[in-house]
């Protein structure tokens, strides 16, 4: 089975890249930094970690991979194999939505939520939706620089209004923003979940054409040779 | 195998392909050989299905490019010029991984390995590997799903002369299974010693067609050069068609005055300049 094969290649990709050690460390630095703050302040700081951070991974690691993958030329190879658009996609999606349920549930588990299974839900949601930005914005860069450049206003769009919504903005407007749906769902908010997830899968549609459409121009350009 | 009639591509407003068409038979070794930019990066793009907007037909195992479906690529291999590896990953996991892209039944990754020198560097990182290291692992790994159709591109670039001459060993061997193979190279030796028949690519077009043996000889006879002692060393010429024409040689060889004499024949490469104006190498 082909997109088995890919997630595991892309599994062990991230592994034999040191991102699971980088993980590893920053999983044990939430943790510790979780454990020293007030006991108040606890839920809502794991919260925020787990949406910046193991959600949303797939954006700042997803520029790293593809900008990885296109130095050393392996997008060629993928390009003119049997392998669809639909599968790299969905491979890169799925690898790194493991690590960031494990790596979330991790920093989520000791500091206690309402309902780890909203968590998991809002962490999954989180790591395909934020995947599949860095997929559209990597497809469309060659350098870390214009990555970063892209990347940024990305962040503040995504980022901002859901610390908002934590924070009391917690109006049902706010829910069109798929960041505060991610970040409701991760801090264990489970009412509403399936309406919620719902609306997040339409996000997820939406934002995967878009990847598409770039994934695929990405191969058009990689799959040639320079003769 | 592959059929190729009045193809034409753009990029922007001005053609950037013309009129192109060829064709090649299963099993044939078919070169493509131009300077850069003149369009074969372009060409095979078009015949591996990844630029669907040309005009005219490009048919690849009896499939129009533009209608490729991706299981198609099941058999096709493409070897780039410029080594396409995980280098993290060692030389048999980037095999392996490759390979599990296909359905097909892989050929013996230790035997492969082995075909090309790299028997006792399988599990190193290739990172570790040297330049001719990686493209001999390139090579193999176009090869590891045993393709109907390869595209090399520059396969001996980088390699020192003995592994040159096994892969191109390796190459005819792959001929002799029945494999159609596209080769583009710079390197007009490759070319002539492997190329059932090559196309000379400048501007789009089509410049010229036809096995390197064809090509050669109605452009230029072979010649004849001589050197002599006249005062000094002195040398001439003439064609070898034209021996008995040559006072000068005659007289020098009845008197024995004779140092050396070399016949030689002009090159692909000479015929490339002659037929396109352009220098490859």
């Amino acid at each position: 089975m082909r997109i088995i094969n890919l997630i595991k290649g892309d599994i062990r990709f991230q592994f034999k890249y040191g991102f699971y050690l980088v993980y590893a460390v920053f999983t044990a630095v939430y943790i510790l930094l979780i454990f020293v703050m007030p006991l108040v302040w606890r839920e809502r700081a794991a919260a925020i970690m787990v949406f910046s951070d193991p959600a949303a991974m797939g954006l700042f690691f997803m520029g790293a991979i593809v900008l990885l993958e296109k130095s050393e030329r392996v997008l060629n190879s993928i390009a003119v194999s049997p392998v669809k658009t639909g599968e790299y996609i969905l491979s890169k999606v799925m690898s790194l939505l493991f690590i960031s349920v494990v790596v979330g549930i991790t920093i989520m588990l000791p500091t206690g939520t309402k309902s780890l299974f909203a968590s998991v839900v809002g962490i999954a949601f989180g790591s395909a939706f934020f995947t599949l930005c860095g997929l559209i914005v990597a497809a469309n860069i060659s350098s870390l620089n214009q990555f970063l450049t892209t990347s940024v206003p990305i962040e503040i769009i995504s980022f901002l209004p859901p610390i908002f919504y934590l924070f009391g903005y917690d109006s049902m407007l706010m829910l069109i923003h798929p960041g505060c749906i991610i970040i409701s769902l991760i801090s264990g908010n489970s009412k509403h979940l399936f309406l919620l997830s719902a609306i997040l899968s339409m996000w997820l549609v939406v934002l995967y054409f878009i990847a598409h459409k770039y994934i695929r121009k990405m191969f058009q350009n990689a799959g040639g040779v320079s003769l | 195998m592959i059929q190729v009639v009045d193809l034409s591509f753009s990029y922007t407003k001005n053609k950037f392909l013309e009129n192109i068409s060829f064709e090649v038979s299963e099993g044939e070794i078919f070169g493509f050989l131009g300077p850069s930019g003149a369009g074969k990066s372009t060409l095979q793009k078009i015949l591996t299905g990844l630029i669907k907007t040309y005009k005219g037909r490009s048919v690849v195992n009896g499939i129009e490019s533009k209608d490729f479906r991706n299981d198609f690529y099941e058999n096709i291999g493409v070897d780039f010029e410029f080594p396409s590896l995980y280098e993290k990953l060692t030389g048999r996991e980037n095999l392996e991984f490759f390979g599990s892209l296909y359905s097909k039944k892989l050929r013996n990754i230790d035997e492969m390995l082995e075909m090309v020198g790299l028997k006792n560097d399988g599990d190193k990182k290739v990172s570790e590997y040297s330049k001719g290291m990686k493209s001999r692992l390139n090579f193999i790994k176009a090869l590891l799903h045993n393709p109907g159709i390869l595209f090399l591109d520059e396969p001996t670039s980088g390699l020192d002369p003995n592994s040159s001459r096994d892969m191109k060993n390796i190459i005819l061997q792959e001929k002799k299974t029945g494999k159609t193979i596209i080769l583009t190279t710079h390197n007009m030796a490759d070319a002539a010693e492997l190329c059932d028949r090559v196309a000379f690519i400048v501007d789009g077009n089509i410049k010229a067609l036809d096995s390197p043996h064809n090509l050669i000889m109605p452009k230029g006879a072979s010649k004849i050069s001589y050197t002599y002692l006249d005062g000094t060393e002195k040398t001439g010429e003439c064609l070898l068609s034209h021996t008995s024409g040559d006072k000068k040689l005659q007289e020098l060889i009845t008197s024995n005055r004779v140092l050396s004499i070399h016949s030689s024949e002009p090159t692909l490469n000479d015929i490339f300049m002659e037929v396109t104006g352009r220098v490859l190498q």
